[in-house]
């Protein structure tokens, strides 16, 4: 069952002297296995591995965006979050692949420092830190927006707006947990994810019946493009940082049970479940209220849209859900950004310091800290969609990446490439998926595509000063 | 050599947990899968735990292993990193074909070695734990058979007759083995009591089942009452069955 690892020797070392750590000599099912006798155990199972991808997206498409997109596009939002779900899904099938031929922690970093070098590698990977901080900062602001909410249903008035800082004391409060906290935070995403699906699925059933009428309520239909056709594609731009998820399932890609099955089923599977989850929601939103006042209602917009249909439980229903929803993606991008720094320090690209494990409690401090500090930062912005869109961009330029070093290495054809699963409708499916993913983020807004860009050029500039001599490129 | 059982034993080998006083001698004739493992948190990817803890868990694991030689045994070891001990011990108790499991504790020399009989485990592959690990000791081999109620005394004797036959046919002098047969009602409490006499126990693994989900398995309970060394029979693996 053993499958062969990338035949890559890296080399070189970065200023501070320290060398990438070696590839293992073989990746199985239930292990990655180093010289000699040392193994890596994989014990992440497929369930485990959807409940990473869905929980880390599931937040933001249903709880946070419905308001902000109608307001954009109108119904059309509807066709947004479609757009999104197709781009993401044609990013999905070639990680798939990338992800079983490759399965180790870093997941898109990884793919690309082997498949194109280190350069590249240093781009993306520092830009998936950051873009994961600017995510989970995103979702912070959206929790806080949720427990502001919960303030107004108690009829607590605040002469302050408490958003911005309920969304830093959970930023806080979530990475000292991650530090010191030992339980089982796997479980309880799983339980926190299978919750949520209930909760939705009800609701979004009966929303459903509702908009087609059969309780008589009915609505009338609007215009679908009543803002035009131009803003379906800038909303799409904007709501997809709802599809960020799948790609942290291949962060933990070396923690992974039977990888060449559990991957790809993990990785399409959250992308078309959070896909139909999404659409539905948007269609059922919109024919509640109609778009322009689910406009006005903003981040929380779900919760007047269950109000309007369930009266108070149903708004207290939704409520809980999002603040649960936020706070799981939130998590959820933290841990991710962790990994993605172990990624980086592994192969020397961050001091080796940054992904040292605390010896009271086990867990990587100086990564979550690395994390958890800037988001904070971030969430002081309260720029919720600027933090969604810079997020989006530094995915984005990985995800159009993934797709080429995947066409790189498909043509190269190396003897150690050789995925258990290969992606249908090669080469087109990857060469759509980058154009579209490089597409995408023509649509935003120059603000957010300026910040991206700095960050891309900051991270090469650290690469040539710290581990200019690096090389992590595999023999292709 | 190559009737060597192969028994694992689990060390938690950055917590503390070492190779308790006499059981190397207790393995001498055995074949060790010496496995260190470290269970860390979560958050923790195990790749960052290997690039901090290998060298000192590798340097723990020469120690043990250079201690069972020594008295013996044959070693063969492995260090895993992981989240969840419990799934690397069934992996590795499947990839390895162990035998038994040991639970360590500290041990004097062995002299009384009280065998739980249960039909439950094969007696075939209790036989050879027992042969292969004492038969060279010279030890005092006590068959102890907890009878349910329904059970005759034709039954009991079957099966342990059948027992003491086949541990004669692996080369264990009849002599030195006894039987003893209890009717209590708790087969647990029984074999914890009678333990306190003996040396070593082995017992065979139990069928998981709501009890042991609540309780955890007998065979802990056991070594958590009775301080001395457990070894743990493994039931026969079936072929089809695939760890998911």
């Amino acid at each position: 069952m053993a499958e062969q690892p990338v035949d890559v020797e890296p080399e070189g070392v970065n200023v501070a002297g320290e060398a990438p750590i070696e590839e293992p000599e073989a990746v199985t099912d239930d292990t990655t296995v180093y010289d000699d006798d040392v193994e890596l155990e994989r014990t992440i199972g497929l369930v485990g591995g959807l409940a990473i991808g869905i929980g880390t997206m599931i937040g933001a498409g249903i709880f946070v965006f419905p308001g902000l997109a109608a307001n954009n596009a109108g119904l059309a939002a509807t066709l947004s979050f479609a757009i999104g779900g197709i781009v993401a899904l044609l990013v999905a099938l070639p990680t798939s692949e990338l992800a079983t031929a490759m399965p180790r922690s870093g997941g898109g970093y990884y793919f690309i420092s082997r498949g194109m070098g280190t350069a590249y590698g240093a781009i993306v990977g520092l830009g998936l830190w950051l873009g994961l901080m600017f995510a989970a900062a995103f979702y912070l602001v959206g929790l806080g927006h949720y427990a502001s909410a919960v303030f107004a249903e108690l009829g607590v008035a605040l002469p302050f707006s408490p958003v911005i800082g309920i969304g830093l004391l959970f930023g806080a409060a979530l990475t000292a947990l991650s530090i010191a906290g030992t339980e089982n935070t796997a479980k309880i995403q799983n339980v926190v994810v299978g919750i949520l699906l209930v909760v939705l699925t009800g609701f979004l059933s009966y929303g459903v019946l509702d908009a087609v009428g059969v309780f008589g309520g009915g609505t009338v239909p609007e215009q679908f493009f009543s803002r035009g056709y131009f803003p379906v594609l800038t909303t799409a731009a904007l709501v997809f940082t709802s599809y960020l998820g799948f790609a942290q399932v291949a962060t933990v890609a070396g923690e992974i049970k039977q990888p060449g099955r559990n991957l790809p089923l993990a990785m399409v599977g959250s992308v078309l479940i959070v896909t139909v989850f999404y659409v539905v929601t948007i269609f059922v939103a919109t024919s509640a209220f109609g778009a322009d006042r689910l406009g006005q209602f903003g981040e929380t917009a779900m919760v007047e849209v269950a109000r309007d249909f369930l009266g108070l439980p149903g708004a207290v229903a939704i409520l809980g859900a999002g603040l649960l929803a936020t706070f799981s993606s939130a998590n959820a991008s933290i841990l991710s950004a962790s990994r993605a720094v172990y990624a980086l320090s592994r192969d020397a690209l961050l001091p080796r310091k940054a992904s040292e494990v605390n010896l009271r409690y086990g867990t990587p401090h100086v990564a979550l800290l690395a994390a958890g500090g800037p988001i904070l930062a971030l969430v002081a912005t309260g720029q919720v969609e600027l933090l969604a869109e810079v997020a989006s961009f530094l995915h984005l330029i990985m995800y159009g990446l993934m797709c080429i070093a995947l066409i790189v290495l498909r043509r190269r054809n190396p003897e150690w490439y050789s995925p258990s699963y290969r992606v249908p409708g090669y080469p087109v499916v990857p060469a759509v998926g980058a154009l579209a993913s490089f597409g995408l983020i023509a649509f935003m807004q120059p603000a957010s595509i300026g910040i991206g860009i700095v960050v891309m050029i900051v991270s090469y500039l650290w690469y040539r000063y710290y581990a200019g001599d690096v090389t992590l490129k595999g023999d292709i | 050599m190559t009737d060597r059982p192969s028994i694992l034993i689990p060390i938690r080998v950055l917590e503390g947990e070492s190779v308790p006083e006499g059981v190397p001698d207790l393995l001498a004739h055995a074949h060790v899968v010496l496995l260190g493992y470290h269970v860390i948190p979560e958050q923790t990817a195990p790749g960052q735990a290997q690039m901090q803890f290998e060298e000192r868990a590798t340097n723990r694991l020469d120690e043990y292993e250079k201690i069972f030689e020594e008295a013996g045994a044959t070693v063969e070891r492995r260090l895993v990193f992981t989240h969840d001990g419990q799934k690397t011990i069934d992996r590795t108790i499947h990839e390895h074909d162990c035998m038994a499991v040991l639970v360590p504790n500290a041990t004097g020399v062995v002299e009384d070695v009280l065998v739980a009989v249960r039909g439950t485990v094969g007696v075939d592959r209790l036989a050879r734990v027992v042969a292969g690990v004492f038969g060279a000791m010279g030890a005092s081999i006590t068959l102890y058979h907890v009878a349910e109620n329904d059970e005759t005394d034709e039954d009991i004797g079957t099966l342990l007759d059948g027992m003491v036959d086949r541990l004669g046919d692996l080369g264990i002098d009849a002599s030195t083995i006894e039987t003893r047969v209890e009717r209590a009602q708790d087969p647990l409490d029984a074999i914890t009591d009678a333990a306190e006499a003996f040396d070593v126990v082995v017992m065979g693994e139990t069928d998981p089942s709501l009890a042991t989900f609540v309780f955890g398995m007998p065979a802990d309970q056991v070594a958590d009452r009775f301080l001395g060394p457990v070894l743990v029979v493994q039931r026969e693996p079936t072929p089809n069955e695939e760890t998911d």
